[in-house]
């Protein structure tokens, strides 16, 4: 269990500093890049449960917070309540195939974004354009990204899986 | 006991969004830094630790693609250091000549700023906030407000402004941020404006109280005004794409695309320049109104 920890907390630090580096910056399609921690915390949630999906979605979201310029606790909100949110559903709903994750990440997608610009009108300054310029297009990127990689995770965590039944 | 225990998952919820809320509604407080700091000691030494692995293995990379054409670029260099060499006296001239009109003029002899270059080791993770983090902070000198630039062929053009300074990385806010306005001016027709970012994930600035008179072309030369207190006169900014009347008709907007592409830049340069604070308070009291 310990192991399953450690390398939660490397996949959560990697995406974030792979996200953050300049190199990243030649995946931008239309300006937006893929929300790769979202990717994790989501995969988290949808295997493990609520309590494993919100811990990892609040620690991810408050790393987030700390090193971009949004106010702490922008970005760890969302993340939390979707791992929250889709730890309840998880596998017994979305079986696990291509077009289901696909369907998953994006629902999830969306949905983390339109409560980032409530966040955003509430706390900062919102712009209902960011739906067309920033949520749909990362939505749809990172609907893109999610099946290879929960078809990765799935092997890293092969042997946790199995142990817990799915 | 027993009550907390099977619900743990919905009173984790509940404390985490507590949590969220009041760290959004006391933002910017020593609360929220001491989170932050905490959070930035976490991320950081492996950012850097991943920027040094990267950078090493582009190094290596280019080092084996590149050799082929050294004989080639040397070849180049060496023409090129000769045409140096020839207009050497040339620029000396126009320099003494330059300074001969400022004195006729009565103009100050620029100031000379020290500067630090700086590699830029991180952006900002997500789509929404467009900051750059560089590997250089209050360690060497650096403080908040002070200018960035970078260079643009020969000349410096303008990235940002400090926003956050720790030991040993610095927070740049860029141009193409919506957050940042400067004063500038267009080099050629000399008419002011304000300059900020056009959106938040595009790459692109807009000039806002731009004269309604003025007639400003595509191609048009942008460059800070030095009246904000931030940064000094005459640094490149962009050019004028193209102009629109602004919502009240009062004025003209025009859209810039900056001479930076902030999707290749690297390295940068902080103007060791003190902020003039009564400038700044003055200017920044003004855009709010």
């Amino acid at each position: 269990m310990i192991l399953m920890y450690i390398i939660t907390g490397a996949l959560v630090l990697a995406s974030l500093i792979i996200q953050g580096h300049s190199s990243f910056d030649v995946l931008r399609i239309g300006g937006v890049k893929p929300d790769l921690v979202f990717i994790v915390i989501v995969y988290f949630a949808y295997s493990f449960g609520s309590l494993y999906g919100e811990v990892t979605g609040f620690i991810g979201g408050i790393l987030n917070d700390a090193i971009s310029n949004s106010p702490l606790g922008f970005m760890a909100f969302p993340k939390m309540a979707l791992g929250f949110i889709i730890g309840f559903f998880g596998r017994s709903i979305f079986k696990e195939n291509l077009f289901t994750i696909f369907l998953l990440i994006f629902i999830a997608s969306i949905a983390k974004g339109v409560i980032t610009l409530i966040l955003a009108y509430l706390f900062h300054e919102g712009a209902l354009s960011s739906v067309t310029s920033i949520i749909l297009p990362e939505s749809f990127y990172n609907a893109l990204l999610s099946p290879p990689l929960f078809f990765l995770f799935d092997k890293i965590f092969e042997q946790e899986l199995s142990r817990e039944g799915r | 006991m027993e009550f907390f225990t099977r619900h743990k998952a919905l009173i984790l919820f509940i404390v985490f969004t507590l949590f969220c809320f009041i760290s959004l509604s006391i933002q910017s407080s020593r609360a929220t830094n001491v989170v932050e700091g905490a959070g930035n000691m976490v991320i950081f030494p492996f950012q850097k630790l991943y920027h040094a692995i990267q950078t090493n293995i582009s190094l290596l990379w280019s080092g084996f693609s590149q050799l082929r054409n050294a004989q080639e670029e040397l070849e180049k260099t060496r023409a090129r250091l000769q045409y140096y060499e020839s207009i050497t006296e040339e620029v000396e001239e126009i320099k003494r000549e330059n300074q001969q009109l400022r004195n006729l003029l009565g103009l100050n002899e620029r100031l000379p700023y020290d500067s630090v270059l700086s590699t830029i080791i991180s952006k900002d993770p997500d789509n929404w906030f467009r900051t750059i983090i560089i590997n250089r902070g209050s360690s060497d000198g650096i403080k908040v407000n002070m200018p960035v630039v970078a260079f643009f062929g020969d000349e410096k053009a303008i990235i940002g402004k400090i926003i956050e300074v720790r030991g040993s990385i610095s927070r740049i806010l860029p141009i193409i941020s919506p957050d940042l306005k400067i004063g500038v001016v267009f080099q050629e027709s000399r008419y002011p404006g304000l300059l900020s970012g056009y959106s938040a994930i595009g790459k692109m600035c807009i000039v806002d109280y731009v004269d309604k008179t003025a007639t400003i072309k595509a191609g048009d030369i942008v460059i800070t005004s030095g009246q904000g207190g931030v940064f000094p006169q005459g640094l490149l900014v962009g050019v004028a794409i193209r102009s629109f009347p602004s919502e009240s008709g009062a004025f003209q907007r025009v859209l810039v695309k900056p001479y930076i592409n902030f999707d290749l830049i690297e390295n940068v340069i902080v103007i060791k320049k003190e902020p003039d604070l009564e400038i700044l308070k003055l200017t920044e009291e003004e855009i709010q109104q």
